[in-house]
């Protein structure tokens, strides 16, 4: 019985660690509706360490031109999510015209894009420490930066 | 003890209120009446003066932009910018163009520019802290130095800097420390 408390424990406890780990760099949430009839709904929450810890199996020759394009603008981005994230929230950019809706904004360590068109409304917020990993990660397929 | 607790108070978010100072946005406002199409950018300023500096790409380079010997409708704008510099205050150095006249001047510490096309349809108004206008031009004469002049636009009051506007578009770009536009 004691034994069985204390597998009970290192179960609850991995998962516990597991599930600390997998959340630390938030999650990247993807949510797009379409106004159609029978129109496509997604909902996407994703732990966001899956997106550099999935890049790390993928090989390097399928991630080579990416970070080729990626490469030269890496100060740029370097220094824009750094900014981001040091900056306090709130929105960057709204555009709005007779039929759309376009917002970006900061918060809570996540940058967040939200389109409202005709069509579809689409929403999508990313954690900026996950999308430097995971654009450090496309970089560093190329070779050493 | 009833005493103390308030002035303890005070005395936190004064350090709180000295240590942190206010992020600074620069905002641009654009309006279009005929497509009603509305856009609001707000950048705060330490998000600029770190991503400006990483920019080498065409003549922007090092937070400073290359600008030779050119001329912007057919204004030289270095030598504008020493002429209004050596004269007193309040007074306009004026160039006259075919379609539109320019006058700059430097008023209460700042460096104002009015454009105006003839026909009375476009005018722009331009309002650069003096300081801002030396930081910008600090890189010698044949650059902008753009890093500078946001270092010291961090450091000036709320103001407009600039105002547009035409026939069906308005746009206005302000520096305050509100992170909305509105």
């Amino acid at each position: 019985m004691l034994l069985l408390g204390k597998i009970g424990m290192g179960v609850l406890g991995t998962v516990l660690v597991t599930g600390a780990v997998v959340s630390s760099e938030g999650f990247i949430h993807v949510k797009v509706n379409e106004k159609r009839r029978n129109g496509t709904h997604i909902s996407l929450v994703v732990p966001a360490i899956l997106a550099p810890v999935s890049l790390k199996f993928v090989p390097n020759r399928y991630l080579a031109p990416g970070a080729a394009n990626v490469r030269p603008y890496l100060p740029v981005i370097d220094a824009a999510l750094s900014g981001l994230a040091d900056c306090p929230d709130g929105p960057l950019v709204e555009f709005t015209d007779a039929n759309e809706q376009v917002s970006v904004v900061k918060s809570g360590g996540s940058a967040i894009v939200d389109v409202n068109d005709p069509n579809e409304t689409v929403h999508v917020a990313v954690p900026l420490r996950a999308a430097q990993s995971t654009i450090d990660e496309i970089a560093s397929a190329g070779g050493p930066i | 003890m009833k005493t103390i607790l308030p002035v303890l108070a005070v005395l936190c978010m004064g350090t709180v209120a000295m240590a942190a100072p206010a992020e600074r946005y620069l905002h641009v406002k654009v309006d279009d009446q005929m497509g009603h199409e509305h856009v609001r950018v707000n950048i705060p300023l330490s998000l600029a003066e770190k991503v400006i500096p990483a920019i080498n790409q065409g003549q922007l380079r090092d937070g400073k932009i290359e600008i030779g010997h050119s001329h912007a409708n057919g204004v030289d704008l270095k030598a504008l910018l020493d002429a209004v510099k050596s004269a007193p205050d309040g007074v306009f150095v004026t160039v006259q163009e075919p379609g539109t006249d320019v006058r700059v001047a430097k008023l209460n510490g700042k460096m104002i520019v009015h454009v105006r096309d003839k026909g009375g349809k476009e005018r722009v108004d331009v309002t650069v802290p003096w300081d801002v206008a030396q930081a910008l031009a600090s890189s010698g004469e044949q650059q902008l130095n753009v890093e500078a002049a946001i270092q010291a636009l961090e450091k000036t009051g709320d103001t407009t800097l600039v105002t547009a506007t035409d026939n069906h578009q308005t746009i206005r770009v302000w520096i305050d420390s509100r992170n909305t536009s509105d």
